[in-house]
C-alpha cells in the first residue's frame, strides 16, 4: 500500500512541477558550466583574431608607382660609384631623399613629400643600386610609402594624403624588410630581428644556466638527499621561487648583477642571468616529476649488476627521465621567452637600432619591444605591435608544440 | 675582458689535462695490469680538479675586481678630488668606466675622461693578476690531481665526490636566490626608511614621488604613502580580476570533469591552457587598446562622466582572463580529488547531477579551490605588464571601476625607468614596494599550499 502511494506522488502534480524545476536547474548549471568554457575560448579567439587582423597588414606595406627622371633631377651620381662598398652612403650623400620629394610633389602635387619617407629613399637606393643605368633614363618604380602614408592607404589616416593616394596607384607587397631590420624611430623602417636576435641569446644564456642547474638540483633532491633540514629548506625555497612574482627577480637582477657586480646594463647575458634565476624552478620541479615517474625496479636492476650509486643515476634515470626534463624546460624557456617586466628592470627598455653581436652587448628582445611600440604615438606602429605580437605568438606556439610533441612521442607507461 | 679569456684558458687546460690523464691510464693498462678505475674516470677527475677551482676563483674574483679597481681610481689624485656628494661621484664613476672599456668615446663629466685612462691601467692589472692566478690554480689543480693517476687510484669514487659536490651546490642556488632576493630587497629598503619613515609608507594615503632634479630642490622629498597602491593592486588583482576568474574558472572546471564528453575535454582543457601561457605584455596591449577604449565608451554611455581611458575595469577583466586555467586546473584536481563514492552517494539518494555537484562534490572540494584562488590572487597581484599598460598612473583611492587606478607592479616599474641614480628615496621606494609584494605573494602562496596539502591529506 505503501509503495503504491508513493508511487502516485511521483505523477502528483506538484511532484511533477517540483520534478521539472529540479531538471530545468540541471540544465540551467549545465549551460553556465558550457557558457563558462564557450566564454573563455571564445575570448581566446577573440583575442587571436584581433592580433592576427591588426598585425596582419603589418607584414605587407603599401606601394606607389612613381615616375623618376633621373638625368633631369638635382641628383649627380656617377653611375659606375654605385659599384663600390658604400653606395648607399653615396647616394644619401647626393640628396637622394630631396630628389624623390621633388618627384612626388611634381607628380601628385603639394603634400606629396609626405608619402615618401625614410622607407621610400632606402628602398630607392637599393633599387639603384642593383640597376645602376636608371640613372640615365626616366623610370617608373614602385616605392614604400612613409608611415603615415601606409597608414592612410591601409586603414583610414590623415585625409589629405588619402586624397592624394585615390589618384595614385597603390599596390601592396610583402616587407621582408620587417623581419630583417631592426628598431627605429619612423615606423615604415622598423622590424623585429635585433629584438629576435637579442630574444634568442637571452634564451641561449638561460637555458645554458637554468638547465644544467636545475637538472642537477632535481636529480640531488630526488635520489641523493636526506630528508632533513636542509634539504626540506632548498625545497620550501624552490617552492617559494616558483610563485615569486617576476618583477622581484627584475628587482635581483637590478641590485645584484648590475649595481653590485657592475655588469654591462640592458645586455643579454644580465637578461639571460635574470630569467635563469627564474626559470630554475620550473625546471626542478618538473625535473623531479619526471625523475620521479622512473620506476625503482630500473634502480634495482642497475644497483643489482654492480653500478655505482652515480652511474645508476646519470647511466639509467637520467636518460629515461629526459624528455620528461625536457618538455619542462621548454614550457619553462617558452615562459621566459614572453617574460617582459624582469627585464624592464634591468634596463632593457633602452633604444638599440642594431642587432647584438654578443651576449655583454645592449640588446631589446621581443616581449620589451612590443612594450616600447605600443607606448609609440605614430599610429603606423600600431600595425607593426600587432605584427609583432604575431611573431612572439608563433614562436610560443611553436616552442609549446614542440613540448607536447616530445611529450606524446616520449610518453612511456611503465 | 681579459677574464673570458682567461675562462677560456683554463677551459683548456683542464681538456688537455684529462687527455693526458687518460693517455696515461691506458698506458698503464698496456701493461697488462688491471686498473682499479677506466681510464675515462681518470681523464674527468684531472679534468675537473683542473676546472672547478679555477673557475670558482674566477667566479669569486669578477666581483672582487670591479671593487678594486673603483678603490684604485678613488685612491688616484684624480679620484681624491671627485665631489663627495654621492649621486654625482657614482655617475661620474660609471662613465668614466664605460669609456675604459670603450662602450662611449666622450663623457658627460670631464672628470670621467679624465678617470677613464686610470680605470684602463687599473683593470688590466687586475684582470692580468686575477688571469694569472686562476691558470696557476688550473696548473696546479691539474698537476695535483695528475700524480694521482695510478693503478690502484680509485678515480671513480673521487669523480663521484666532485659531482656530488657539483649536485649539492647545484641545489643551493635555489637558496643563495632567495636569500639574494631577500637581502637585496631588505637591504635597499631599509636605505629607503632611512630617509622616509616606515609609518607613512605603510598608513600614509598620498603617493606623488617627485623626480628630484637636483638634490637641494624644493619638494624633492615627495609623498610615499603606498595605501593608494595597495588599495588599487586588490582592488585589480583580488577583486575585478577574480569576479572574472572565479565563476569562469570553476563553472570550466565543472563543466570539463563533469559534463563535457571525454574527446571534448581532451581538446578543451588545452586550449585553456593557452590563455595562462600568452605573453602578459599580449594581454596587455589588447587591454590597452581594445578593452579599454570599449570599457571607456561603455562608462560614457551609462553616464560615467570620470570613465578614463585607462580603467581598474578593463586591467581586471584582462586579468581576470588570463587567471581562467590556474582557478580551473586547481578546481580541477581539487574536484577530481572528492572520492566517487561520496558522488554515487548523492546520486543514488535521487540527487541530479548539479544537486550533487553543489551540495555534495564543490563543498568536499572546497579547500582545494581556496587554495587555487589564493594561489591565483598572489599570482594576480605580482602580474606587473597588464596593469603597467592598462591600468594608469594616477594613484585614486577609489573604488570606481571605471576610473584609472595605479598598483605596486605599475609604480615599481615607473621609478626604475626613469633615472638611474641610486641614492634618491624615489628609486629606493621602488625596492621597499618591491618588499612589500615579496612578503604578501608569500604569505599568500604559504596559506593556499598550506589550504591545499591539508586537504589533501583528509582523503588519503
Amino acid at each position: 500500500m505503501n509503495s503504491l502511494s508513493s508511487a502516485s506522488r511521483w505523477t502528483d502534480g506538484s511532484m511533477r512541477k517540483r520534478v521539472a524545476k529540479r531538471y530545468a536547474a540541471e540544465r540551467r548549471f549545465r549551460l553556465f558550466g558550457l557558457a563558462a568554457i564557450a566564454l573563455s575560448v571564445a575570448f581566446l579567439a577573440f583575442l587571436l583574431v584581433n592580433m592576427t587582423w591588426k598585425g596582419a597588414s603589418g607584414f605587407t606595406r603599401a606601394e606607389v608607382k612613381i615616375a623618376l627622371d633621373f638625368p633631369r633631377s638635382d641628383l649627380i651620381v656617377d653611375p659606375a660609384a654605385l659599384r663600390g662598398g658604400d653606395a648607399e652612403r653615396t647616394l644619401a650623400d647626393a640628396g637622394l631623399e630631396n630628389v624623390l620629394d621633388q618627384a612626388a610633389v611634381a607628380q601628385f602635387g603639394e603634400g606629396g613629400a609626405d608619402l615618401f619617407g625614410g622607407a621610400s629613399a632606402r628602398e630607392l637606393a637599393s633599387q639603384l643600386i642593383a640597376e645602376p643605368d636608371l640613372l640615365t633614363r626616366r623610370a617608373e618604380l614602385w616605392l614604400p610609402l612613409s608611415s603615415k602614408g601606409d597608414v592612410a592607404a591601409k586603414t583610414d589616416g590623415d585625409p589629405a594624403l588619402e586624397q592624394l593616394l585615390a589618384k595614385a596607384e597603390v599596390r601592396r607587397s610583402f616587407n621582408s624588410s620587417f623581419l630583417t631590420s631592426s628598431d627605429a624611430t619612423d615606423a615604415s623602417v622598423v622590424g623585429v630581428w635585433g629584438a629576435l636576435k637579442g630574444s634568442f641569446l637571452t634564451i641561449l644564456v638561460t637555458m645554458a644556466l637554468a638547465f644544467p642547474i636545475g637538472v642537477l638540483a632535481a636529480l640531488y633532491l630526488e635520489e641523493f638527499a636526506a630528508r632533513n633540514r636542509w634539504t626540506d629548506m632548498i625545497e620550501v625555497s624552490i617552492n617559494n621561487l616558483a610563485a615569486v612574482p617576476s618583477i622581484i627577480f627584475g628587482l635581483l637582477g637590478l641590485a645584484v648583477f648590475l649595481n653590485f657586480m657592475h655588469l654591462p646594463r640592458s645586455a643579454p647575458l644580465v637578461g639571460g642571468l635574470t630569467l635563469a634565476l627564474m626559470t630554475m624552478p620550473v625546471i626542478v620541479i618538473a625535473g623531479r616529476n619526471a625523475i620521479k615517474s622512473v620506476p625503482p625496479s630500473i634502480r634495482d636492476a642497475a644497483l643489482g649488476v654492480g653500478a655505482s650509486k652515480m652511474q645508476v643515476v646519470f647511466h639509467h634515470v637520467l636518460p629515461l627521465a629526459l624528455p620528461g626534463i625536457l618538455t619542462g624546460t621548454i614550457i619553462g624557456m617558452a615562459r621566459a621567452l614572453g617574460e617582459t617586466a624582469p627585464l624592464l628592470m634591468i634596463g632593457m627598455r633602452a633604444f638599440i637600432a642594431s642587432p647584438p653581436q654578443s651576449i655583454t652587448e645592449p640588446a631589446s628582445v621581443l616581449p620589451v619591444q612590443i612594450f616600447l611600440w605600443s607606448d609609440e604615438v605614430d599610429r603606423g606602429f600600431v600595425e607593426k605591435t600587432s605584427a609583432a605580437i604575431i611573431v612572439l605568438l608563433v614562436f610560443m606556439l611553436l616552442m609549446n608544440g614542440l613540448a607536447i610533441y616530445l611529450r606524446n612521442k616520449f610518453e612511456r607507461r611503465w | 675582458m681579459t677574464l673570458s679569456i682567461a675562462l677560456f684558458a683554463v677551459l683548456a687546460i683542464a681538456v688537455a689535462a684529462s687527455f693526458l690523464a687518460r693517455n696515461r691510464a691506458r698506458g698503464l693498462r698496456g701493461g697488462g695490469v688491471r686498473l682499479n678505475s677506466l681510464p675515462n674516470y681518470h681523464a674527468a677527475f684531472v679534468g675537473l680538479w683542473a676546472a672547478i677551482p679555477a673557475l670558482l676563483f674566477l667566479a669569486v674574483w669578477a666581483p672582487v675586481q670591479t671593487g678594486l679597481i673603483e678603490q684604485t681610481a678613488l685612491a688616484s689624485p684624480a679620484g681624491q678630488q671627485l665631489p663627495d656628494f654621492d649621486l654625482q661621484r657614482d655617475s661620474i664613476l660609471s662613465e668614466a668606466r664605460e669609456i675604459a672599456t670603450g662602450e662611449r668615446s666622450v663623457g658627460f663629466n670631464p672628470e670621467a675622461s679624465e678617470l677613464a685612462p686610470i680605470f684602463a691601467a687599473a683593470a688590466g692589472r687586475y684582470a692580468l693578476a686575477g688571469s694569472a692566478v686562476a691558470i696557476l690554480i688550473a696548473l696546479g689543480g691539474a698537476f695535483f690531481a695528475m700524480r694521482r693517476v695510478n693503478v690502484d687510484f680509485r678515480a671513480r669514487s673521487g669523480v663521484e665526490k666532485l659531482v656530488m659536490a657539483l649536485l649539492v651546490g647545484a641545489s643551493l642556488i635555489a637558496i643563495l636566490t632567495t636569500l639574494g632576493i631577500v637581502l637585496s630587497l631588505l637591504f635597499e629598503s631599509l636605505r629607503f626608511f632611512n630617509l622616509v619613515s616606515p609609518v607613512e609608507f605603510l598608513f600614509g594615503s598620498t603617493w606623488s614621488p617627485q623626480t628630484a632634479i637636483r638634490a637641494d630642490q624644493a619638494g624633492s622629498s615627495g609623498a610615499f604613502g603606498s595605501i593608494p597602491l595597495f588599495w588599487g593592486t586588490i582592488f585589480i588583482g583580488a577583486i575585478i580580476a577574480m569576479v572574472v576568474a572565479i565563476p569562469l574558472g570553476l563553472m570550466s572546471a565543472i563543466f570539463l570533469t563533469q559534463y563535457a564528453p571525454r574527446r571534448a575535454r581532451t581538446w578543451l582543457k588545452p586550449i585553456l591552457e593557452i590563455l595562462a601561457g600568452i605573453p602578459t605584455v599580449v594581454y596587455g596591449y589588447f587591454a590597452a587598446l581594445t578593452v579599454a577604449p570599449a570599457v571607456r565608451d561603455l562608462g560614457i554611455s551609462i553616464g560615467i562622466s570620470s570613465a578614463s581611458s585607462e580603467s581598474a575595469l578593463a586591467a581586471g577583466l584582462v586579468m581576470g582572463i588570463m587567471i581562467i586555467p590556474f582557478v580551473s586546473s586547481m578546481a580541477d584536481d581539487s574536484i577530481a580529488a572528492v572520492p566517487q563514492a561520496m558522488r554515487d552517494g548523492s546520486l543514488a539518494l535521487g540527487a541530479t547531477k548539479s544537486e550533487t555537484i553543489k551540495k555534495v562534490v564543490l563543498p568536499a572540494a572546497l579547500p582545494g579551490v581556496v587554495g587555487g584562488v589564493l594561489l591565483a590572487v598572489s599570482r594576480a597581484i605580482g602580474e606587473t605588464m597588464i596593469v603597467v599598460m592598462a591600468a594608469g598612473l594616477a594613484a585614486n583611492l577609489t573604488a570606481n571601476p571605471f576610473e584609472s587606478v595605479t598598483t605596486v607592479t605599475t609604480q615599481i616599474v615607473q621609478l626604475l625607468t626613469g633615472d638611474q641614480e641610486f641614492d634618491s628615496a624615489k628609486t629606493l621606494a621602488a625596492f621597499a614596494l618591491g618588499l612589500a609584494l615579496f612578503i604578501i605573494t608569500l604569505i599568500l602562496n604559504l596559506i593556499a599550499l598550506r589550504v591545499v596539502r591539508k586537504y589533501r591529506e583528509a582523503y588519503e
